[in-house]
């Protein structure tokens, strides 16, 4: 299992430069746009997209079926994402990559949901995380999120942010010694 | 002769309409309450004649009273082409008022008819007089006696007011400078050329010229102390329309405020009510509390002029003490008359604004939370009005407060001053940073030589080439977007 | 070694400019045997002439192309850099013939790695501009994948290669803007493509090119997607006025209301538009503490509520708001930044942005270091010591402008 996605990329992105008449191989293509989606740098899988040449996109399935999520990732409709990603049976290696990208989705969309609602429908919240109703609900108790008296609507709570990096004092000290060292001179 | 009456004509239609361009070209005032005798009375020449045009331009109940004022003043002058105009607008309002009984009724008998043996005579005795005024004038020059020349130049200038000619009267004005030998002539022909230039609207000369009058190095120390101060009123006065006209409303009220009403007499330009009202709008709406205080409530020379209008007098004081309702309910009455006044009348409604922003903000500075529809009532609105008013306010920064709309609460927004701080210093490094690669680039830049330049294609401009390279590398999918 | 091939490739010069091509076939058909007996390595001026000449004579298809790309990337992977240093002319005169080859046959892909080395390898420091920067953006656009790219554009320019000024026209410079402007903007970063197009409206400019007038067009609508106005521009830029004339911002603001198919800039135009909606809704922030949706979306002519919600979350998502929707009233409550400037993250932006404001400020520095020992400089400050002159960096201008 590869999780080093952006290793993977950058040599994905070698392949394809090095490629003798200037097209990678069709594998190359799928799990390079599939990481595109997963880093979401949409504008990059956007334009690969464009330059794949239509023989490979038309012979390869696959290729088309990963930029149909990517469309809706693009218009930021999420129901429609999840049906994407549930409408084509994904192969190696671009399975690996489509799983992590679904997994990054839905964490992503809980935080946002959790940043940008005081109130929200558990019928929203199903469609935009494409999971059963039973799941969302256990995901908001894992969350901490209240279920409200009328039963359909939950008050999520802001994620909490992960812990801040810390540097050392001697580090900060030397840093601030050569500000004041600049700003004297 | 011929010359000028050429001239004449367009000198005269020009001012008033630079004036209204802007916003105020066509409205109606209905129901003033303005006395147009006692109103006219405060002024004399030019001012008199614009301002009783002013009101017959938008005042149709006022208008035949209007011109007929200042056809008969216009008698005691040379300016036969005035004469001539406002009998043709005589003419047309009378005819456009539409119902020969009302022009019966009162235009049989006291209208006045063109009366051409006037024109005539008055035509024939300018000229006889510049004439006169200009052997005069050579004579001087010939035997070049610097003060009689001096006048000479002044009489001239004095008699093409007379005609009309504003042109060369600022002119002739202008030209007696040469021939000043003391502090106190220069003095007096600045205010004359000031005081034509107030009349051609040129307010940079009229400002241009205040500042050399009183920058003339014995303006202090000229004698009798009550004609320095009332030359000092009349710059000031001078200065302040000035400053009016061209929006720069605090620092016209600033020289209102100056003036002294015992040395008050400027009847070319302006009346004491006119320094008052001037003065007070202007305070009022650029002032803040503790300079409105200072300046204007207890100014005692400046109290003497409020006391001209009580009911301006009334409403600073009533926005003093806050009661905001009241004020703006006065404001509204004399709104009708103001608007009849050439000078304010086109910067009215922004004064009216300024006032009424001024009163929002001091509303509400004494609170932390505000309800919207007490605040409403205040200052007779309807809620939806007073949230777009506030709106505004607050997005121009004039106002640090947030609207609770769900509430209908304001909320004062306590500014972070650290958070501010932060957020502008990052940006501004931001910028240095932008700014100071873009330097780094064009130095680079300059020392290679690189710029655009002709290439001698005889395709015109250069890169001849170039455009097309661009254009066919820029399918249009690069630009954009969405898919 | 040099003088042979001088000769030859004076041969091939005075040939083509006399026009006698059948000679100069067979003069070329030999090149390749001189191209044999040259190394890449110890050769390279040598090799470069000879390809350089070989490449851009061929008219129609006389000599085939087929090895030319094999072969140019062989040199340019093995040539010596020091060498093809002194004459960057004819180095990029020969990446310029490989892009448009490139080009031609709709490869452009192909030259991304190479011409990524071979700016490598002429440069003499990372941040100097050659005319192969703009020919690498050229092939990064027509093959959709601006990547590749980016390393080069990030970097901020601080000196120029001799070939791009001096007698040469700018067009290359332009177009480097130009194009990295056309980048930026494809991959969103208004910021950076406002910055590249900026470089080319103030390019110094004694007569408008259409690079311009195409570069102004975007300035002026990049600059509406990111500020909502139109920027001020710095007052060097004396021929903004000249541009102008040719499109007053009115004209292309009309062309905005009424779209027209033949306007490539449609796409950024809808930009433009969506990006006024946020614009109005950030304003709201500014006034509002709490609005129904219903209220937001009269306010910023949205169609409905469901249209400014799905704005609210898109703008929360992308941090240009701060604010919490509630489905069940329908009301959404407008937040302050939750940035209280008191984390260790502040204090290591903080460092980050003061090294980088520092690092600019030693180089201003150095630069007039330079200045003030130039020689020229001190001529003509000594000669007009009259006047007061402040040695800062202002003064550079006037002096490399002599």
């Amino acid at each position: 299992m590869i999780t080093n996605f952006d290793k993977l990329c950058g040599d994905l992105e070698k392949q394809e430069l090095e490629a003798p008449t200037g097209i990678a191989s069709p594998s190359t293509y799928a799990q390079l746009l599939a990481i595109y989606l997963y880093q979401n740098d949409l504008c990059n899988a956007k334009f690969l997209w464009k330059r794949i040449p239509q023989n490979i996109t038309s012979s390869n399935p696959e290729i088309s079926a990963i930029w149909a999520v990517g469309q809706k990732l693009w218009k930021k409709d999420l129901p429609g994402t999840y049906q994407a990603l549930a409408a084509f049976t994904w192969t190696e290696p671009v399975a690996n990559i489509i799983r992590a990208l679904e997994d990054n989705i839905r964490e992503r969309t809980f935080n946002l949901i959790g940043r940008s609602y005081s109130s929200i429908s558990i019928d929203t919240v199903v469609s935009m995380t494409g999971l059963s109703k039973d799941a969302v609900l256990h995901i908001c108790r894992d969350r901490k999120w209240m279920l409200n008296e009328d039963g359909v609507t939950v008050s999520p709570t802001p994620p909490t942010q992960p812990a801040p990096l810390h540097t050392s004092s001697e580090d900060q000290l030397f840093k601030l010694t050569e500000f004041v060292s600049f700003l004297e001179n | 002769m011929f010359e000028m009456n050429t001239a004449e004509p367009m000198q005269v239609d020009v001012p008033p309409e630079d004036n209204e361009n802007n916003e105020t070209e066509c409205y109606v005032v209905e129901n003033p309450t303005l006395d147009l005798e006692t109103y006219a009375a405060s002024y004399t020449g030019f001012a008199k004649l614009y301002r009783l045009m002013f009101v017959a331009d938008h005042c149709p109940s006022l208008r035949l009273e209007a011109l007929k004022m200042a056809i008969s003043y216009v008698m005691t002058t040379y300016n036969v082409s005035l004469y001539q105009t406002l009998h043709k607008k005589l003419a047309e309002a009378v005819a456009s008022a539409g119902l020969p009984d009302v022009a019966v009724q009162m235009g049989s008998q006291d209208i006045p008819v063109l009366d051409s043996i006037w024109i005539e005579s008055k035509t024939k005795k300018a000229a006889i007089k510049l004439e006169k005024l200009d052997t005069d004038l050579k004579n001087y020059k010939t035997n070049s006696i610097k003060e009689s020349i001096r006048r000479g130049h002044d009489d001239l200038g004095d008699h093409y007011l007379d005609c009309g000619d504003l042109t060369s009267a600022l002119k002739c004005y202008s030209r007696a400078r040469d021939y000043c030998t003391s502090g106190k002539h220069i003095i007096m022909m600045c205010l004359n050329v000031v005081k034509v230039s107030v009349y051609l609207q040129n307010w940079a000369h009229v400002l241009n010229y205040v500042s050399k009058a009183e920058g003339t190095p014995d303006f202090n120390e000229v004698p009798g102390k009550d004609s320095n101060q009332s030359i000092l009123t009349r710059l000031k006065c001078a200065a302040g329309l000035a400053e009016l006209a061209t929006k720069k409303y605090k620092s016209a009220a600033k020289h209102f405020l100056a003036a002294s009403i015992d040395h008050c007499d400027y009847p070319e330009l302006l009346s004491s009510n006119n320094v008052a009202i001037y003065g007070g709008l202007c305070a009022l709406a650029t002032f803040d509390r503790s300079e409105l205080q200072k300046q204007v409530i207890v100014s005692s020379s400046f109290k003497l002029f409020l006391e001209l209008e009580p009911q301006l007098r009334d409403i600073i004081f009533k926005f003093y003490e806050s009661k905001y309702a009241s004020c703006l309910r006065l404001l509204d009455e004399i709104r009708d008359n103001l608007m009849l006044d050439m000078y304010l009348a086109p910067h009215l409604n922004s004064l009216y604004m300024q006032i009424r922003n001024r009163a929002l903000i001091q509303y509400f500075s004494p609170y932390l939370s505000a309800d919207m529809r007490l605040m409403a009532a205040a200052f007779n609105r309807t809620v939806n009005a007073l949230e777009d008013e506030l709106m505004l306010l607050i997005l121009d920064g004039q106002i640090q407060a947030r609207i609770d709309s769900h509430n209908k609460i304001l909320y004062a927004k306590d500014v972070d001053q650290r958070s501010t701080t932060f957020e502008r210093s990052l940006a501004m490094g931001k910028e240095y940073q932008r700014r100071t690669s873009m330097l780094i680039l064009r130095a680079a830049m300059l020392k290679n030589q690189i710029h655009v330049k002709n290439v001698g294609r005889d395709t015109g401009p250069q890169s001849g080439e170039a455009p097309g390279s661009s254009t066919s590398l820029t399918p249009r999918t690069f630009d954009t977007v969405p898919l | 070694m040099a003088s042979p091939l001088e000769q030859f490739v004076d041969n091939v010069r005075t040939m083509s400019a006399s026009g006698s091509f059948r000679e100069l076939c067979e003069v070329i058909g030999k090149s390749d045997e001189s191209l044999e007996t040259l190394d890449i390595q110890q050769h390279s001026l040598g090799v470069l002439a000879v390809l350089v000449a070989k490449f851009s004579l061929q008219q129609g298809g006389d000599v085939d192309k087929s090895t030319m790309f094999k072969q140019i990337h062989d040199f340019i992977t093995n040539c010596n850099g020091e060498q093809v240093r002194f004459s960057p002319e004819l180095y990029a005169e020969l990446c310029h013939l490989l892009t448009n080859y490139l080009v031609e046959i709709k490869q452009p892909i192909r030259g991304i790695e190479i011409l990524k080395k071979a700016i490598r390898k002429i440069q003499l420091f990372d941040s100097q501009l050659t005319s192969i920067h703009a020919d690498l953006c050229q092939l990064c656009l027509l093959s959709k994948c601006m990547k590749p790219a980016l390393e080069f554009l990030d970097t901020d320019v601080t000196g120029i290669g001799s070939e791009l000024g001096g007698n040469n026209d700018s067009k290359h410079f332009l177009l480097y803007y130009y194009y990295g402007g056309m980048i930026y903007t494809a991959m969103k970063n208004y910021d950076r493509a406002l910055y590249f197009f900026e470089v080319v409206v103030t390019v110094p400019a004694m007569v408008v090119s259409h690079i311009m007038l195409e570069a102004y067009k975007k300035y002026i609508l990049v600059s509406f997607i990111l500020h909502g106005k139109i920027l001020p521009m710095p007052k060097y830029a004396s021929q903004v006025r000249l541009i102008m004339s040719w499109l007053p911002p009115n004209m292309l603001l009309s062309n905005i209301a009424i779209p027209s198919s033949e306007d490539k800039n449609m796409g950024l135009v809808n930009q433009v538009l969506s990006s006024m909606y946020k614009k109005n809704i950030q304003r709201l922030t500014k006034t509002f503490l709490t609005l129904s949706l219903s209220d937001v979306a009269a306010r910023v002519q949205l169609t409905g509520p469901s249209q400014a919600e799905s704005y609210i979350l898109n703008m929360i998502e992308e941090g240009e708001i701060y604010a919490m929707i509630n489905q069940k009233d329908g009301m959404v409550v407008f937040l302050d930044s939750p940035e209280k400037y008191a984390s260790p993250e502040t204090l290591c932006v903080l460092e980050q942005q003061m090294a980088a404001c520092t690092k600019l400020h030693q180089y201003i520095q150095e630069m007039d270091e330079q200045i003030q020992v130039n020689p020229q400089y001190i001529k003509k400050s000594v000669g007009s010591h009259d006047e007061d002159i402040p040695a800062t960096s202002q003064n550079s201008k006037t002096t490399y402008s002599m």
